[in-house]
């Protein structure tokens, strides 16, 4: 892991705290190694990709992060800027979920915040919040709709607004446009995008689309059980890096061809930006 | 127990059935209408995780939970629903921690514990009897201690209901969401194993073991049917379920019918369930037009 890391990953670290640690994080299920060692940090404030090959451990590492699987290492995460516990956001990659279920997407939005049973209505309190949070992901008008008869990039939309409504300090997303055609992602990615300029949470996000990373994260881990190289996109994703992790037939996407990373850090300094300006 | 008589006496009035004016035939109407919405209030969440092999494989446990009360020579009554709870809990808690599939490890654990039953049963030839008690179920011969056990049960269940609907319709959703939202799933999960356990070995007096899990899911997926909402759907499963215990054990006593009890209700919610596919349908109809 550390013969091919790259400096990059220096710079990115050194110039704030960073909003996750991962030191040595090691993941064994089954008696397969599915992560080894995994070191790596997501900036204050940055949009983080983690981006690898199928089965390169990427959801494991997000598992770890949320706490649903053993590890062995240490993750940190920073407190929020109020020092309080770290609201986490998680969108999941998608939900296996029985479509007949008669779930309405404003109960869908109320189940885990309302106190008073489902079965004696929605709270107005509860109510307006919902709202406001379907509109800014534009769902609004589909609250009475069952979720069953949702399209995916609906899902993912109400999955997002589920997370916004924990007002995040990190919003953790797993392959958040998996199953969505083309314009569906980046419709996606751009309401990401104004939503965390705007917010300014930390978004780290699953992804193996490089195009959507490149356009997209300020800072990219790439990994395959390892950590191959972590930096700034344009730093990371060359042609010798993108081989080693994806194997031989990634080498013919050439690195250049990508697009320009656009997004910027909501925080000053999170991802060395002002050492290179 | 005399707090009881008060209820069969009001029971007897207000259905004025002929039927009705017998001690059994109240004491059954009074079980049934205990464990009609105690199975409805199990059976949504039953329907919604999909855990009917879930509920079977408890069903079948109660089987070997008598078998071992004869080996340990303790009453039935302890060492079913005790056994019934361990076999509850250990699905619950094998499922949480392996990488197989729901079914296989429900599967698993059901061969053994029915091979296990069977095995013992079959070295003691007085129980022929009861098995066949277990499989078809006997409400007309239930007592006044079953009577308050299965009415403690539903208090206990209608607290959680009120508790953890909204929670649980998240894990139901997606359990690792859940957790990250910072629900306890596993204290939900727990809890809900257990109690459905319990509803189901009660249940098995009633029904029996071939008919227990169409009691919790029946009314369920019909109540699914009708809902608009998640919420809605509880009201929908306990209004059904009701109806039909109520109407199917009138019609099984009628000299006409003399069917057997539990049949005949399921029969009714299985009717009750028809209804509300034709209704679905045609919704789903309006909806797309």
């Amino acid at each position: 892991m550390t013969e091919i890391s790259l400096s990059a990953n220096k710079t990115a670290n050194t110039s704030s705290t960073p909003m996750v640690k991962f030191e040595d994080i090691t993941v064994v299920l089954g008696g397969n190694t599915i992560l080894d060692n995994v070191t790596a940090s997501v900036p204050k404030g940055s949009s983080t990709a983690i981006v690898g090959p199928n089965g390169a451990g990427k959801t494991t590492l997000l598992m770890a992060l949320l706490g649903q699987i053993p590890y062995k290492g240490k993750i940190s995460i920073a407190s929020a800027e109020s020092g309080d516990q770290p609201r986490i956001g998680y969108v999941p990659q998608r939900l296996n979920f029985d479509r007949a279920m008669p779930l309405t997407v404003m109960e869908f939005m109320v189940m885990g915040v309302q106190r008073m049973p489902l079965w004696f209505g929605v709270r107005n309190k509860n109510y307006s919040k919902a709202m406001s949070l379907l509109s800014m992901v534009k769902l609004d008008g589909l609250e009475k709709r069952k979720i069953g008869v949702l399209s995916g990039g609906e899902i993912q939309k109400l999955l997002l607004a589920l997370a916004l409504g924990q007002n995040p300090d990190l919003l953790v997303l797993d392959e958040p446009a998996a199953g969505v055609d083309y314009q569906g992602e980046s419709v996606f990615c751009e309401l990401l995008e104004g939503l965390r300029q705007k917010h300014g949470f930390t978004q780290l996000m699953v992804s193996h689309d490089l195009a959507t990373v490149t356009y997209h994260a300020t800072h990219v881990i790439c990994m395959n059980k390892k950590v191959a190289a972590e930096g700034k996109p344009e730093d990371v994703l060359t042609n010798e890096t993108l081989k080693a992790v994806f194997g031989i037939h990634m080498g013919l996407v050439d690195s250049n061809a990508l697009p320009k990373c656009r997004s910027n850090c909501t925080k000053a300094n999170c991802c060395g930006d002002n050492e290179n300006a | 127990m005399p707090e009881l008589n008060i209820i069969y006496n009001f029971i007897a009035i207000i259905l004025p059935f002929e039927v009705l004016q017998m001690r059994f035939m109240q004491q059954a109407l009074l079980g049934m209408l205990l464990l009609a919405p105690m199975s409805a209030l199990v059976g949504v969440q039953v329907v919604n995780f999909r855990m009917a092999f879930f509920a079977d494989a408890i069903s079948h446990s109660a089987f070997t939970g008598v078998a071992i009360g004869l080996i340990l020579a303790i009453s039935p009554r302890w060492t079913m629903p005790l056994f019934g709870l361990l076999v509850g809990l250990a699905i619950m808690y094998s499922q949480r921690r392996s990488l197989l599939s729901n079914d296989t490890i429900i599967g698993v654990f059901f061969s053994g514990i029915v091979a296990f039953g069977l095995a013992v049963v079959s070295r003691n030839g007085n129980v022929a009897r009861d098995v066949q008690s277990f499989l078809y179920g006997d409400i007309l011969t239930i007592g006044d201690k079953d009577i308050i056990s299965m009415l403690a049960l539903l208090i206990v269940l209608i607290v959680f209901q009120t508790i953890g609907y909204n929670r649980m319709l998240f894990i139901g959703i997606s359990p690792v969401l859940a957790k990250a939202h910072r629900v306890r799933v596993a204290s939900y999960q727990y809890i809900y194993s257990g109690l459905l356990a319990l509803v189901i070995i009660l249940s098995v007096r009633a029904v029996g073991v071939l008919l227990v899990t169409a009691m919790l899911i029946v009314p369920a997926a019909a109540a699914r049917n009708f809902a608009k909402t998640a919420g809605g759907m509880l009201w929908w499963a306990l209004l059904i379920s009701i109806i039909s215990a109520l109407i199917g054990l009138i019609v099984s006593a009628q000299p006409w019918a003399r069917t057997a009890s539990g049949a005949t209700v399921v029969l009714i919610a299985f009717l009750w369930f028809l209804v509300s596919a034709v209704y679905a349908h045609l919704g789903g109809e309006r909806s797309r037009t």
